[in-house]
């Protein structure tokens, strides 16, 4: 790889970023701390029936996830942004959106997979039948992409604005009703025993289409976010 | 209406050898809430020139930068980079900014920040990380953490990325800043080694600056 | 460099012009809008017949459905004002997206409103999770989105460029939420309560309607341009017009 290629600067700017995560390693375990702290409270607020459980476990897994995410997407682009790294990646001579795709790889990365990892551990908790389990992670691998990809948009947006964790929230909410309501739905599929390969394929498509458009519309709305 | 500027600038360069200028802002103006923060501008920058904004707190010297890297457009004219109009999208990687935030990740090691900046921006040939960070006078703190570097250092690694890079164009904001007599003394000699490869700058400031070699263009911001 | 589009609009675009053309239409928009709400209200209330399932519970459309019409109609207006305001940089369409957020959301409010109160004696309950009341639910919610992160910047032509581009996300969004929700209640409920029953309208229940839509029309325009209005004051308070007019305002009190 020559330096200054497309190649390079996408795997310079991976490595950068799992690099910082991986020094400042005690962040990682937030989002997984706070997803399991959550995963806790509803058995005792509910009671402990396996029956009741077991019929919402799909979905608080799925919540518990989301607002983890939500969580950490805030620091997506804030920390560059204020020590001037953005500037260096807006100028460097790659497209923007590929950058920002790395940028949104790696956040992936360190802040979604360990929650995918743990979902089982979640999902036991709550007692989901041992034959949804695997369509429940199949679902999260989808829906944790997608979620960071239209999180990010929106980080982006509110990236040149005060500082508002609410904000982030509203705005997300209406863009993951979808993304919850596929992912949900083919757990509660595979619970009940139907096919659940449906919701599966419309993630799949939702995911195609963000991982393509959710970039570019990122860099976009940094560079409204820088224009100041 | 592009292609008869086009026509003339021709014309113009085969009567008269001269190449185009590195840098060139033509009635560069920017407005904010259509009230003018500096401008209308003209000045070009040929290669082996250095250039010094000078211009009160509020004059539109960082704006200016801005819209010179493409980060924000222009309210009115244009710039243009070695004789073509210059555009975000397609001449990135050919200026070099350094501005009041530095860019430096300050967990990362001063190595480690260039690596990332060769990663993206690309390697001037016969130049190596270690030797910029020599010749800035980081020799000995090349896997210091950023963070424990006092803030003359931090500029320090941030300039040593300027060595490094292709880029021919700097533009450097308020570079003297944070930096002692010998600091100051330093960032003169890397322009000076950069005008000497051909390569233009143009630096803000705003307190008086003395170039050892030579006086260097001033162009004057009113606020 | 927007040569072609039309000259008038492009007049238009310049605040003073719109400042003026908005005053001129504001109180006839207003006016107009008064006396149909008016007459239509009178139309749907005494003229119309009552439902001969429903009874008199049903009149409550003449105020629900053009609501729910309206809220959807000016996220579309918004939308394609967001949409010129980011391409071409127009500052006159940057505000009226702006502003024509807060009435959206008001209609879209009003429209879960009275759809919740047409639910009660219809369905038995506030709240359904029907597809179309959720729909309705989550515009609202980017509506607030879109007024949250307007004001939520210092810089409030920076704010308008992002919230104009949340608007455009927002615009891809509804129909995905539309059929998703769609989607989930075949896979939750089996069948679910339509919201217009009667697919044979009477013509005396029609009129009233139309005349309706049309009054919410206008109420917006007016309500848009007083809005617009005052955004202009605001934003462009140090220029030459602004300060003419206000001196203006004050010779004629003199």
């Amino acid at each position: 790889m020559t330096p200054g290629s497309t190649s390079a600067a996408c795997a310079a700017l991976l490595r950068r970023d799992l690099t910082l995560a991986w020094r400042r390693r005690g962040d990682i375990a937030m989002p997984v701390l706070y997803a399991l702290i959550v995963a806790t409270l509803f058995p005792f607020a509910l009671g402990p029936e396996p029956a009741l459980l077991a019929r919402i476990a799909g979905g608080v897994v799925f919540v518990t996830v989301l607002l983890a995410v939500l969580l950490s997407l805030d620091n997506l682009f804030r920390a560059d942004i204020e020590d001037g790294s953005m500037e260096q990646l807006m100028l460097a001579p790659q497209p923007l959106a590929l950058l920002v795709g790395m940028k949104i790889l790696a956040h992936w990365i360190t802040s979604s997979l360990p929650l995918i990892v743990v979902a089982p551990l979640l999902a036991g908790m709550l007692k989901l039948p041992a034959p949804a389990t695997p369509v429940l992670v199949f679902a999260l691998v989808l829906a944790t992409p997608l979620l960071s990809l239209l999180g990010a948009v929106l980080v982006a947006l509110t990236a040149g604005s005060r500082r508002s964790g609410m904000l982030l929230a509203l705005m997300l909410l209406p863009l993951c009703v979808p993304v919850v309501i596929f992912a949900a739905g083919a757990v509660a599929a595979a619970q009940e025993g139907l096919p659940w390969i449906a919701p599966i394929a419309w993630l799949g498509a939702g995911l195609a289409m963000a991982v393509v458009l959710a970039p570019l519309a990122c860099a976009a709305a940094l560079r409204i976010a820088m224009d100041t | 209406m592009d292609n008869s500027r086009h026509d003339r600038n021709n014309r113009r360069m085969t009567f008269a050898p001269e190449p185009a200028p590195l840098l060139e802002a033509r009635a560069l103006a920017f407005l904010r809430q259509d009230e003018p923060v500096f401008g209308p501008l003209d000045f070009a920058l040929r290669a082996g020139e250095v250039a010094l904004v000078e211009g009160d707190n509020g004059s539109g010297k960082t704006t200016l930068m801005r819209v010179l890297t493409g980060m924000l457009r222009p309210g009115e004219g244009e710039v243009r980079l070695d004789g073509a109009a210059f555009s975000l999208d397609t001449m990135a990687g050919a200026v070099v900014f350094l501005g009041h935030h530095l860019g430096l990740k300050l967990d990362l090691s001063a190595r480690e920040n260039l690596r990332v900046s060769v990663g993206l921006y690309g390697q001037r040939e016969g130049t190596s990380a270690d030797a910029a960070l020599a010749e800035v006078g980081l020799a000995g703190f090349e896997d210091e953490p950023v963070r424990r570097l006092s803030a003359g250092q931090k500029k320090r690694a941030a300039l040593a990325r300027l060595l490094l890079l292709p880029a021919r164009v700097w533009l450097l904001d308020e570079p003297y800043a944070n930096l002692d007599r010998e600091g100051i003394a330093l960032v003169n000699r890397l322009l000076e080694g950069h005008a000497g490869r051909g390569g233009a700058a143009l630096v803000t400031s705003h307190g008086a600056v003395s170039f050892a070699g030579g006086e260097p263009r001033r162009i004057r911001l009113h606020a | 460099m927007a040569n072609w589009v039309p000259l008038w609009l492009h007049r238009l675009g310049s605040p003073p012009v719109f400042y003026r053309f908005a005053g001129a239409v504001r109180p006839w928009a207003l006016g107009l809008a008064i006396v149909l709400a008016g007459v239509a209200l009178y139309g749907g209330l005494f003229v119309a017949p009552a439902d001969y399932q429903q009874g008199d519970a049903y009149r409550i459309i003449f105020l629900h459905v053009p609501s729910a019409w309206m809220s959807l109609f000016i996220y579309g207006a918004m939308a394609v004002a967001a949409f010129v305001g980011l391409v071409w940089r127009i500052k006159i369409a940057e505000v009226v997206a702006m502003e024509s957020a807060p009435v959206g959301a008001a209609f879209t409010f009003i429209t879960l409103v009275t759809g919740s109160l047409w639910g009660k004696p219809m369905w038995g309950t506030w709240w359904t999770w029907d597809a179309r009341l959720t729909s309705e639910l989550v515009l609202l919610f980017i509506y607030l989105g879109v007024i949250g992160l307007y004001h939520s910047f210092e810089d409030r032509r920076q704010g308008a460029r992002a919230a104009s581009f949340l608007v455009l996300v927002g615009a891809v969004n509804v129909p995905i939420v539309h059929f998703s929700v769609n989607w989930w209640n075949t896979l939750h409920q089996g069948s679910t309560v339509r919201l217009l029953g009667p697919s044979h309208i009477e013509t005396s229940m029609l009129w009233p309607l139309l005349t309706m839509m049309a009054a919410t029309k206008l109420y917006y325009v007016a309500s848009l341009f007083a809005r617009v209005r005052a955004d202009l004051i605001a934003s462009e308070g140090g220029k030459g017009w602004v300060r003419e007019l206000l001196a203006g305002r004050d010779g004629d009190a003199a």
